[in-house]
């Protein structure tokens, strides 16, 4: 067998339901020299391995949706995923991404009508995190500015921005998931608007208004000052620019024009 | 002394001659070793865990500030079929120009398949076929990054029947063609010496001296067999086991001072625990330099 086949055999082994190593079929048995009562045990821990550490990875990136389905059911779900989406490459920070969408499609869950927006907004969490470094704008540059240039400008978030909107109230759900001794869970509040970025070493979550939230949506799309400025003037009469930037400067949101 | 000859840069930046035992450096101790500076001689990282910005950079250029640094990749899978990642060697060489890495290293060993990337060190038949697949990964990894890394010897559960050289042949033969070094790690070859039932004192034998360019040490873990025996398993999850010092010694004996690492990754000690391991390694290489300078 080319190595390429074997390897290829290997994979779909270890991907496929317990069975295929349990009871090994007589492609993979003729690859190894492992006495037939020893295989099953051998192929075993390379599957442990290989589907228990993604599935523990996935459980530190989602630790909100382990805390309000329980450890049982999230390792189940969080494997069955592993199992149907394994990572496409070995920068294991980008991996899992999919899961707010598979939780969607996951018939246990599918009671659980808030989880799909929690696992998008711990995603959220999780881009932000790793996002690379970059600096925050700084009111000085804005000197530099000619004012008959200042609607063209490029105002960017830093590259840990992400906005998460849904109609579940994620603010109090994640102090729920964050509580010692959390009571019950209340799903009353007002959906969310957040902004998640990371100022310096840390992630923060910054609750925006709708005005606000329309600004960054398209000055993401790199939409320049003054167009942003004036799509989001038409939405939201009277916007006022002045105060959003002024917070936005404080709390390091945008950045460097360098 | 021997010196290291995959170096470019100056020798301030390689583990030192009197203290070549080193720790790898996680998460959980970013901050334990830059505020206490512990006396180790160097530290190793996977790149693959610096690929995205924030606290793991932050930490590794205070790290790196205080200790020589070796990289020790995990994902580029240099025994597959498939070719090695572009994009992947493209991170780690931006990596490299930050933090100049006295080393950089990865696995003889596979992870990628197909579209499926499966984050564990896989086993390889030591065929011709399987030789020549690697070499020519070692070589456009080395290409690539612009210099010489080392290929690490796994750990191993299965062995392959259609294998026609064992595996110190194997890497001898892979160092040899490619240029490259063999990262030793004496853990992986006790553990694989038990589950293969060899003798691990041999495979050292059998390594030629010199493409030693680093070793590992490691702690396992021994799980009864349903079928009888025990297997043992490459866990990185407890202290350096007492045969596995036994044939460290060997090695330093046969390999002589070679930069040794204590590689600990789950179930992390305090960080006073493994700097205690890595100079019980340093002690040994020392203890044996002394001796052959006598003799």
């Amino acid at each position: 067998m080319r190595l390429s086949e074997v390897q290829d055999l290997f994979a779909r082994t270890m991907l496929a339901p317990p069975e295929a190593v349990e009871a090994p079929e007589a492609s993979i048995a003729a690859l190894f020299t492992a006495a037939p009562d020893v295989l099953p045990e051998r192929l075993q821990i390379y599957r442990n391995t290989i589907v228990g550490t993604l599935t523990d990875l996935l459980l530190a990136t989602y630790p909100m949706v382990k805390a309000l389905t329980g450890e049982d059911f999230a390792t189940v779900m969080l494997r069955s995923y592993v199992l149907s989406y394994p990572p496409h490459e070995a920068c294991l920070a980008r991996y899992g991404g999919g899961v707010s969408d598979f939780i969607g499609s996951f018939a246990p869950a599918a009671d659980i009508k808030y989880l799909p927006d929690v696992a998008r907004l711990e995603w959220a969490i999780n881009e932000s995190y790793y996002a690379v470094d970059d600096t925050a704008l700084s009111p000085l540059e804005l000197l530099e500015v000619q004012p008959d240039q200042l609607s063209d400008l490029k105002l960017q978030p830093r590259a840990s921005v992400r906005l998460i909107k849904s109609n579940w109230p994620l603010e109090s759900i994640r102090t729920f998931c964050n509580e010692k001794n959390p009571g019950k869970l209340d799903l009353n509040g007002e959906g969310a608007q957040l902004l998640i970025y990371r100022p310096e070493l840390t992630v923060e979550i910054i609750p925006l208004g709708a005005d606000e939230y329309a600004l960054f949506d398209v000055l993401m799309a790199g939409l320049p000052l003054g167009a942003a400025i004036e799509k989001t003037l038409a939405a939201f009469p009277p916007f006022d620019f002045g105060k959003i930037f002024q917070k936005h400067l404080e709390l390091k949101t945008l950045r460097t024009l360098a | 002394m021997r010196k290291k000859s995959n170096q470019t840069d100056s020798l301030s930046q390689c583990p030192p001659d009197a203290n070549p035992a080193g720790i790898g450096l996680r998460h959980a101790h970013y901050r334990g070793v830059t505020e206490t500076k512990p006396d180790i001689g160097w530290i190793e990282v996977h790149p693959e865990n610096y690929f995205g910005g924030g606290i793991h950079r932050h930490y590794l250029i205070k790290a790196r500030e205080l200790y020589p640094l070796s990289f020790h990749a995990v994902g580029l899978s240099l025994g597959s079929a498939t070719r090695v990642s572009r994009e992947h060697l493209q991170s780690i060489k931006d990596l490299v120009s930050i933090y100049e890495p006295f080393q950089v290293s990865d696995h003889a060993s596979w992870s990628m398949s197909g579209n499926a990337h499966l984050n564990d060190l896989l086993p390889l038949p030591y065929t011709e076929e399987t030789l020549s697949v690697l070499c020519r990964n070692v070589d456009e990894a080395q290409e690539f990054l612009g210099r010489r890394m080392l290929v690490e010897n796994p750990s191993t559960y299965l062995a392959f029947r259609e294998s026609t050289m064992s595996e110190w042949e194997f890497m001898n033969e892979a160092a040899r063609r490619t240029g490259c070094g063999i990262l030793l790690d004496v853990n992986n070859i006790y553990v694989q010496s038990h589950n293969h039932g060899f003798d691990p004192h041999k495979y050292l034998a059998g390594i030629e001296r010199k493409y030693v360019g680093e070793i590992h040490l490691a702690g396992h873990m021994e799980r009864e067999s349903k079928a009888g025996g025990t297997v043992l398993i490459d866990t990185h999850d407890s202290h350096v086991r007492p045969e596995v010092w036994e044939l460290y010694f060997f090695a330093i004996s046969r390999f002589g001072a070679v930069p040794t690492l204590i590689e600990w990754d789950q179930k992390l000690p305090e960080l006073s625990v493994l700097v205690a391991e890595a100079h019980r390694a340093r002690d040994i290489i020392l203890k044996t330099e002394l001796r052959h300078a006598a003799e």
